[in-house]
């Protein structure tokens, strides 16, 4: 039976596997950040609804910290990103594959 | 009491689906709005159980701080012309499609089995008689987790200027 506690959780779950599955499949950086993000919004909406089920406030509290992480975290990627942009002239993975050897 | 499960489902649905957009689509503009919706979405959700301050936070920072920064950097680098064609039959595609499937099908089952338990006193009619949502999670932030806070501000100023120094610089 899908109730209010379970329903955030298979969310979450399916969330983080699409964000997963477009993290290894796809060849855009951007939108390889995009699926980090994904995951991480994945992880956030099982805290909380945990956090609810269980009648605390430990996973909300976690909650801000990530968010707050995950903005630094894109802030940095994108920035990384058009130092990617500038040298190779494009943003695909298999672009930039010069540490491969 | 209204059942929420309804419009909570409603909302599942949108972001699932939306999130699925995300996977197949080819332009990286579309993929930022799809983006956008999934956390809209979210936001939704945290609202409907409860979590009013996360919500807020959820359409602050993520929905708009970061959209932004990405919407921009796509406009910046013109990525329209580059049009990332997805192989949608390709054996890698295919391998992650199934273990994907897997994973969520026997996730699902897993979490149905669950038997949810409460350890603690703050359900939503204990929050509401303390004051909300907000005010209970503002003193926890500020007494019990007050080093982690200040912790996490140093972190933002670090890769404030970590991406600063990385977007100017120019490297042989």
């Amino acid at each position: 039976m899908l109730t209010v506690t379970h329903l955030p959780q298979v969310l979450a779950l399916f969330l983080f596997v699409v964000g997963m599955l477009i993290v290894l499949l796809r060849r855009n950086t951007i939108v390889l950040l995009m699926g980090i993000e994904l995951m991480l919004n994945a992880a956030n909406l099982s805290l909380v609804a945990f956090a609810r089920s269980q009648g605390q406030l430990d996973g909300q509290i976690m909650v801000f910290f990530v968010i707050t992480i995950a903005a630094a975290e894109s802030a940095v990627g994108l920035s990384i990103l058009v130092n990617l942009y500038r040298n190779f002239g494009a943003v695909t993975t298999d672009r930039a594959q010069t540490l491969q050897g | 009491m209204v059942d929420i499960i309804y419009p909570l489902s409603f909302l599942a649905a949108a972001s699932a689906l939306l999130a699925l957009v995300m996977l197949f689509a080819k332009d990286a503009l579309t993929c930022a709005m799809a983006l956008l919706g999934v956390l809209l979405s979210t936001a939704g959700i945290y609202g409907m159980i409860g979590a009013h301050f996360v919500a807020t936070i959820q359409l602050v920072v993520y929905a708009g701080a970061i959209m932004v920064l990405f919407v921009f950097s796509i406009m910046l680098l013109n990525l329209k012309k580059l049009g990332d064609r997805f192989p949608i039959t390709s054996p890698r595609f295919l391998i992650g499609a199934v273990s994907g499937l897997a994973i969520v099908g026997a996730g699902t089952w897993g979490i149905l089995q669950w038997i949810p338990q409460s350890y603690g006193t703050w359900d939503n009619q204990a929050m509401l008689a303390a004051g909300g949502n907000t005010r209970i999670l503002a003193h926890s932030l500020f007494t019990q987790h007050a080093i982690a806070f200040e912790a996490v501000s140093v972190a933002l100023i670090v890769a404030l200027v970590g991406a600063v120094t990385l977007a100017k610089r120019k490297f042989e």
